[in-house]
């Protein structure tokens, strides 16, 4: 097992579920905090695996997962917003 | 493994040490907005330095230069989202007016 998978299996075994559980407790913000952690946490993983594996290809799928996580997070953030 | 490419694994689990810690330490943290500092150190340190990690190990070629724009997304949108996040904190809580621009 070299360094990037490691790093990789650090991530997904630890920071992901602590991701998970700030998302699932407590009221929407807290929730949405959560989903941008665990929205961090996933791209670097995927970073991690792409080089772990030896696919440099692999890399679209966080290039996506970047751009995604920011306009779906925003979209959260407006929809939580209050109503005047 | 050539000491460049030691230097970069290093650099690259320093980085994933400070997502790991910053997403530990947000745990205890009561509150979105001192969870959201505990974001920011993951965003705008652990990013970079996972992603520098990675540009050493490649060198100048277009893998590097896709880890650098995955690195710069990260790095330029987690505050960004930091901000929007506090804000609606902020509105829903009372401490930031609701007539403030989007």
């Amino acid at each position: 097992m070299n360094p990037w998978l490691v790093g990789d299996l650090a991530l997904l075994g630890v920071a992901m579920p602590v991701a998970l559980w700030i998302a699932s407790r407590g009221n929407a913000i807290d929730r949405l905090v959560g989903l941008e952690i665990g929205s961090v946490v996933t791209t670097i993983a995927l970073l991690a695996f792409s080089q772990g594996a030896g696919q440099a290809s692999y890399l679209i799928v966080p290039t996506v997962a970047a751009i995604l996580s920011f306009v779906g997070t925003l979209v959260f953030a407006r929809l939580l917003a209050p109503r005047r | 493994m050539s000491p460049l490419h030691a230097v970069a694994a290093i650099l690259f689990l320093v980085g994933v040490g400070v997502v790991v810690m910053g997403s530990l330490l947000a745990l205890p943290l009561r509150g979105p907005k001192d969870r959201l500092h505990a974001l920011a150190a993951m965003t705008s340190l652990g990013t970079p330095l996972v992603t520098l990690g990675l540009i050493l190990r490649h060198g100048w070629s277009p893998t590097s230069a896709q880890v650098a724009l995955i690195g710069l997304l990260v790095a330029v949108t987690g505050p960004v989202l930091s901000s929007a996040a506090a804000r609606v904190a902020g509105m829903r809580d009372g401490s930031v007016p609701r007539e403030t621009p989007q």
